[in-house]
């Protein structure tokens, strides 16, 4: 017998006031993502790099055994933070996580708005900081594990290559630098994806607004780059700040003469505007005054 | 008692939504009734907490509208006009969602998402995908997600809109059993008065912001006026005229019918002396039940 021929029946369990009430929100978002067409392939694409540069670390602990490979160019394989902030800060990693972005991320909040369900979860016992923190969250995981794993997997897997902590007597602050510029870019996406997400009740157009911004701002850098030779114009791309502060990060010397802290203030104006906007953007019902 | 406002006041810029209105929603299956601008949906969302009143003060299952919004829609259930589902998802995992951000264990969710889904009529729909489904699907769904946590309120925001007649039947069924056999109180928003007075036992009438009337249906009509049917032979407009003339209103049906809505103080003998001096027959004298058509145009001041 189904349950309509019994009529309603009540719930007799309790119902609990959740820790991460925005915990539901995120999984849902992630199961979501790997249901998107061509998503399994570009999460795959995009760990090749980690799989390249973990090799990279078995290699430079094996050089003996490799020699004959790297004939004077033996520096290529020297893991130190320039080798760390490669990975992290590479063209390839980074417009692969933009392309993460198109995918995952361009419909979290677009999809709501386009579907009316805000109302839904807001009529929940949620609030607005629980929803999005909910959304992030879904782009922090395929992030983090782009960047934050495959970092602090380079180091466990260098110390237990090398046999001993020699490497990270010589860098001590290196996990903290991997935690803390891996944390800055993820947050820097999450803020620059739910940006573009709320502006559009239209996925494609998200989409292509994530794509094209990245994209564009890093053309009209080398557009003014080559023309006029100033490395000022790096603060234009978006890419080169993220490069600029992954270099402070690394304790490196920045790719452009440029004062790293312009990169950051840049980045984190950016971050504050996407905190305005969503806060405007995202409510439980649309009031037209 | 299901809430208890007073003195709520909220506007949209310049535009008055709710202008102080105080009451108190008691038990059962409520209906807000109302045209268009009234203020009924405006009312339902500072319930829900989704927008906050200018000024007054408020409470729903016990708990105050300003401070314990989240409490109220741990409770409660909604219901929107509007479409609103997420793409890519089957009915299972939609109204489970929902069941879980309510704070309902997860595998609890999901058996009770089943369950729901059943009493609603999609079970066998229940593993499509949410953006082949029909209006009336999307409907039934809308109503799942609204009670798969097992609410104490249930807000219907016109629960009946886009469905053809089979499908409003069903839906009001629905309502009706929840409402009356499983304790659960509902407050039903809608424009259809039909479907107000199929599963109502009170109203509320909101117009242009303010409260227009308020009570049980029986009562309000009881206390507003007594209509009459009457069929007479004779002079039939210096009767009518007569009858406005006593303060009644006359209503004539295309089969020479007359309605006539009697004040409460009147005196139903008045009607006959009139006949009388008016020289015409009563032939036909039944008194009828005033219908929340009625009611609601008396009290929204429209014909």
């Amino acid at each position: 017998m189904t349950i309509r021929e019994k009529g309603y029946a009540h719930w007799d369990g309790q119902l609990q006031e959740r820790r991460f009430p925005w915990a539901p929100i995120t999984w849902l978002g992630i199961r979501l993502a790997f249901k998107r067409k061509y998503f399994k392939f570009i999460l795959f694409g995009s760990m090749v790099p980690a799989i390249v540069f973990l090799v990279g670390i078995y290699i430079s602990e094996r050089m003996e055994d490799f020699q004959y490979m790297f004939r004077g160019n033996k520096q290529l394989l020297e893991v130190n933070p320039a080798y760390f902030k490669t990975y992290l800060c590479s063209d390839f990693l980074l417009f692969m996580m933009v392309m993460i972005l198109v995918v995952s991320g361009a419909g979290l909040i677009s999809d709501d708005l386009k579907h009316n369900s805000l109302q839904l979860y807001f009529a929940r016992p949620l609030k607005k900081s629980g929803y999005l923190v909910g959304k992030a969250n879904v782009v922090v995981f395929f992030l983090l594990l782009l960047t934050l794993v495959p970092g602090l997997v380079f180091i466990l897997f260098k110390l237990l290559f090398a046999g001993n902590f020699r490497f990270l007597a010589s860098y001590p602050w290196l996990p903290l630098a991997v935690v803390g510029y891996s944390l800055f870019v993820t947050a820097f996406f999450c803020s620059y994806t739910l940006l573009f997400s709320s502006l559009s009740k239209n996925r494609r157009y998200v989409s292509i607004l994530i794509f094209t911004v990245y994209l564009f701002s890093d053309i009209l850098f080398g557009f003014f780059y080559e023309n006029y030779k100033n490395p000022a114009f790096a603060l234009i791309s978006l890419k080169a700040n993220l490069q600029q502060v992954g270099s402070w990060f690394f304790r490196l010397k920045p790719a452009y003469d440029v004062p790293w802290y312009w990169s950051l203030l840049i980045l984190l104006a950016f971050g504050a505007a996407a905190g305005l906007v969503l806060n405007r953007k995202v409510r439980s019902v649309e009031v037209v005054k | 008692m299901i809430a208890e406002i007073s003195d709520l006041r909220y506007s949209y810029g310049r535009v008055l939504g709710l202008d102080g209105i105080s009451l108190t929603l008691p038990e059962g299956a409520v209906g807000l009734l109302g045209p268009n601008g009234a203020g009924k949906s405006t009312l339902l969302r500072i319930l829900l907490g989704f927008l906050s009143p200018q000024q007054g003060s408020g409470r729903v299952l016990g708990f105050d509208i300003r401070l314990e919004q989240a409490r109220i829609r741990r409770y409660v259930g909604y219901m929107p006009e509007d479409d609103c589902l997420i793409p890519g998802m089957d009915s299972v995992t939609f109204t489970a969602h929902f069941g879980e951000l309510s704070g309902m264990p997860r595998q609890e969710a999901m058996k009770r998402a089943h369950d729901v889904l059943f009493y609603v009529g999609l079970g066998e729909s229940r593993y499509r995908l949410l953006d082949t489904y029909s209006a009336g699907m999307k409907q039934r769904l809308k109503l799942a997600q609204a009670i798969v946590h097992d609410p104490k309120l249930l807000f219907l925001d016109e629960p009946t809109s886009n469905l053809d007649p089979q499908g409003r039947k069903e839906i009001l069924e629905l309502i009706k059993d929840i409402s009356s056999k499983k304790e659960i109180q509902v407050l039903i928003c809608s424009h259809i008065l039909s479907d107000i007075e199929s599963v109502c036992s009170d109203v509320v009438i909101l117009n242009k912001g303010r409260l227009a009337a308020q009570g049980k249906l029986s009562e309000l009509r009881e206390v507003q006026y007594r209509l009459y049917e009457i069929r007479t032979k004779g002079e039939g407009p210096g009767f009518v005229e007569r009858l406005k003339g006593l303060g009644c209103r006359v209503q004539e049906t295309e089969d020479k019918l007359l309605r006539v809505y009697v004040p409460a103080e009147m005196d139903i003998r008045e009607i006959f002396v009139a006949a009388e001096e008016t020289q015409s027959q009563v032939r036909h004298f039944v008194r009828s039940q005033t219908s929340l058509e009625d009611l609601f145009a008396k009290a929204v001041g429209v014909d």
